[in-house]
């Protein structure tokens, strides 16, 4: 989408009056709507939807032999895949440079263990863990995937249920676990400090959160924050374009007081799904 | 201003239709047999096959005289002579720029077909190909009417009147075409504030009143110093929120019906009417009110 | 990049054999302490101090433009092509893109690096990208590509820093207009110490998080000097806000002192090559 130069103008004078052109002050984020345990064969899935922005994460989880260095702990994988259902761009390989990204972004957001600790993960030291896979599929492209993508694999590793298992006997080099055959003997996954993303765009002299795609285009530099609980577990620079030192420090405070936020709406909505839901799509 | 994120469940999406009438027309799909006679005119929509006229589409049945269309819902624009639109450069050729009019095939707009800085009868020189992209590049808006429809479906436009032209500062809104009601004027000076083009096409234009439209509209001047006020932004926000509530219930988009959009949304803070509530309350009252008018 | 059935891979998957040494049993608490003490590091280093750097241009002959820079143990060598067009493409793009492909070596590492880019590579490769983009004037060269290759010969620590600083300089080399000239620091976090460039040791060590709750974590900073421009900041761990923000200025500072050496390498060169051409 191009947009002409007054149309750019419009929006910029718009951020600077802290008056969006949606009626959004710079901070507000547009409604979105959350959806879980809608894929049957995933041990935990979530939908999100900001906008026009659809996300559908589900989460895999299998028994693996930790890595060398790390036997204590164990692992956990992002998989994106931009599907040509979003737009005919992805087709081949033209989402791949995005899907790393998005994936990068995420497997380094989670990398401390004070984000999501894989050491809870661990079976029996140095021979069995499970491994987590998480595949995030982008049905919709409407700008903002950081924050969206963030916080469906959140909502999914809420969602996610791992089989309890009840004893583990080593006989030499075999190994058998026993899992609780009963079927809601599970576990959940800590995530109270999974971190979620924020978009921090900046326009003119100011910065802003969930832009929309005019927004987007009217951008000279935007960094994405990631937020768990009340530190940042990650920061990095996307897009073309630089920031001078002290934008870059201010939009990461915006970025830290929004994430926080955007967190707790997040838990909130967490908290209201229903226990006993039944398992559907696209309700 | 509240600074609360909203995350809703999908358990609690509101229903956006806002149908009064129990009488729901008759809905044709594709390979449906529509009239077995063939004395009937094959319109849009429609093909023939054993001597059956059969729907194309999911759409409606309209019929003039002996000609059968079917009408979709959503469809590319169909453009028709004398039409009004709006639409976006895609590309500067020689002697004509390609528009984006949200039709199946791109739209052109010919150097000759546009009024030159200078007087209408001022003959075009070499020169003015050279200086064409200055007039008009790549990314800008602009509104124009439908001059012909070539024989592929393409349109052909022309800005040959004062009130067509370049546009300046303002929001542009993407729609169904089928959603624009077709009136005589599709350019509203709305009493709130603002003004609004309904482009035919389905692009619909917000921008601040144009006060002298002598001087403003029709050329190709952009006046990016000036700063809209505050005031004037919110009525264009609110305007085009308004408009997405009335689109999401799939309601036609007139002068009347952005009024009282406009009107009924005024108990809600521009940003509320982001919420899918909001937004259907906007259009089930709007539809009320329109109810109200015809009886 | 496709696999290449041709060459002979070696095995998919190797374990140094150090990790079953019974040395990796002390905790991470005192293993960070043995590397730094009362503000001095293994190495003798104060925190803010940089390793010695050694840099200099002109070590790959056919190149466009190449440079070699060693970071303390760090060793990395950078190429960069002659723009080309891009390849498959068929939109026309106002700007130049730039192509970068960052790899380690297969011996740089403590564990052996496969042929292939891994997933750590990619995503140099992307921070590198997006580092030098905007350093370089892209409008100059319409629709057409430059190739930058960063190859790690040892990784010492701070490897991406010191291909982002190599890659700024061999750019210039080759005579690709830039607005300003890059550098880049690494700094890592851990028990409440800052330490400027890390080395490998201390680089893991500042991944995971000693017991306390302090900060740990590493912030990687790019910087366009004279136009005090943040081209590339990347952070990854768990910080305060406090600490993220004091680590900015730390690294435009820390950035800024390079610049005088980056200046005097390409000096040289210039008056080395006017010298031979007299």
């Amino acid at each position: 989408m191009a947009l002409c130069e007054a149309e750019k103008t419009f929006v910029l004078h718009g951020v600077e009056e802290n008056f969006r052109i949606d009626g959004r002050e710079r901070e507000d984020y547009r409604p979105m709507e959350l959806e879980t345990s809608i894929v049957s064969h995933a041990f935990g899935s979530a939908r999100l939807r900001l906008a026009n922005t659809d996300v559908l994460v589900a989460v895999k989880i299998e028994v693996d032999i930790p890595f060398p260095e790390k036997p204590n702990e164990g692992k956990i994988e992002f998989f994106v895949d931009c599907s040509a259902n979003a737009t005919p761009d992805f087709e081949g390989r033209g989402g791949e440079d995005l899907a790393i990204e998005l994936s990068n972004s995420l497997s380094t957001a989670y990398q401390s263990s004070r984000a999501f600790d894989l050491s809870k993960l661990c079976i029996l030291k140095g021979r069995k863990c499970w491994k987590i896979y998480v595949d995030i599929l982008l049905l919709e492209c409407g700008g903002n995937l950081f924050d969206a993508v963030s916080l469906a694999v959140k909502a999914a590793l809420w969602n996610a249920q791992l089989p309890l298992v009840k004893s583990v006997h080593v006989d030499g080099n075999n190994i058998e676990m026993d899992v609780s055959e009963e079927l809601y003997d599970c576990q959940k996954l800590d995530i109270k400090n999974a971190p979620v993303m924020v978009t921090v765009c900046k326009i003119g002299d100011y910065c802003i959160v969930d832009p929309n795609q005019a927004e987007e285009k009217c951008s000279v530099g935007s960094i994405v924050v990631a937020v768990s609980g009340d530190r940042l577990s990650t920061v990095l620079q996307t897009g073309a374009g630089s920031l001078h030192p002290t934008t870059l420090v201010e939009s990461m405070k915006l970025g830290h007081t929004v994430g926080q936020r955007l967190n707790q709406a997040l838990w909130e909505a967490l908290q209201q799904i229903p226990e006993d839901q039944d398992v559907g799509f696209l309700k | 201003m509240s600074k609360k994120i909203h995350i809703r469940l999908a358990n609690h999406r509101v229903n956006s239709s806002v149908a009064v009438y129990s009488r729901v027309p008759k809905i044709f799909t594709p390979g449906e047999i529509i009239t077995p006679q063939n004395e009937f005119m094959r319109g849009h929509g429609t093909y023939e096959e054993d001597g059956n006229l059969k729907s194309s589409v999911a759409g409606v049945r309209e019929q003039v005289n002996n000609l059968i269309s079917i009408r979709p819902l959503k469809s590319r624009y169909n453009g028709e002579v004398g039409d009004v639109v709006v639409g976006r450069i895609t590309e500067v050729q020689q002697k004509r720029w390609k528009i984006d009019t949200n039709s199946r095939l791109d739209s052109v707009l010919l150097l000759s077909s546009v009024n030159l800085p200078g007087g209408e009868l001022r003959r075009r020189s070499v020169e003015d190909e050279h200086m064409m992209r200055q007039y008009l590049q790549e990314g800008d808006l602009i509104s124009a009417e439908v001059q012909s429809v070539y024989s592929d479906g393409s349109l052909s436009l022309h800005t040959r009147s004062l009130k067509y032209g370049k546009l300046g500062q303002g929001v542009l809104l993407k729609v169904f075409p089928s959603l624009v009601k077709r009136s005589k004027t599709h350019f509203h000076n709305l009493p709130v504030g603002a003004s609004v083009i309904l482009g035919n096409n389905g692009f619909i234009w917000i921008c601040p009143t144009i006060v002298n439209s002598e001087d403003s509209v029709g050329g190709f001047i952009q006046n990016l110093e000036e700063v809209i006020p505050r005031q004037q932004r919110e009525t264009i926000a609110r305007l085009r929120n308004c408009i997405l509530s009335l689109t999401q219930s799939k309601m036609l988009v007139f002068d009347t019906s952005i009024l009282y959009a406009y009107e009924e949304s005024l108990k809600y803070e521009i940003c509320e009417l982001l919420q899918p509530e909001a937004m259907v309350d906007v259009a089930l009252l709007t539809q009320q009110r329109l109810c109200m008018l015809e009886e | 990049m496709t696999i290449d059935h041709k060459r002979i891979n070696g095995p998919e998957e190797t374990i140094p054999y150090e990790l079953f040494q019974k040395l990796n049993t002390k905790s991470l608490t005192t293993q960070f302490n043995e590397c730094s003490k009362d503000g001095i590091r293994k190495d003798k280093r104060k925190t803010d101090e940089h390793r010695k750097i050694f840099i200099t241009t002109g070590v790959v002959s056919q190149a466009k433009g190449s440079s070699y820079i060693e970071l303390g143990n760090t060793k990395v060598i950078v190429s960069v092509f002659d723009p080309r067009e891009i390849p498959n493409r068929t939109d026309y793009s106002l700007k130049g893109e730039i192509d970068c492909e960052f790899k380690f070596a297969p011996f740089s590492c403590p564990k052996r690096k496969l042929q292939q880019q891994d997933s750590e590579e990619k995503h140099y490769s992307a921070i590198m990208k997006q580092a030098l983009e905007s350093a370089v004037c892209r409008h100059e060269f319409p629709n057409f590509q430059v190739d930058i290759y960063a190859l790690v010969l040892h990784n010492g620590g701070s490897a991406l820093s010191a291909a982002i600083i190599a890659a700024g300089l061999a750019l210039s080399h080759a005579g690709v207009p830039m607005y300003d000239l890059i550098t880049s620091v690494t700094l890592g976090l851990q028990n409440g110490e800052k330490l400027v460039d890390l080395t490998l040791e201390e680089e893991t060590l500042c991944l995971s998080p000693i017991a306390d709750s302090k900060s740990h974590g590493i912030v990687v900073l790019s910087l366009l000097s004279t136009h005090e421009q943040v081209s590339q900041f990347f952070q990854t761990g768990n910080l305060t806000l406090e600490d993220v923000v004091e680590c900015t200025h730390l690294l435009t500072k820390a950035c800024k002192d390079i610049v005088p050496l980056i200046q005097k390498t390409l000096a040289k060169h210039v008056v080395k090559n006017v010298k031979e051409s007299i």
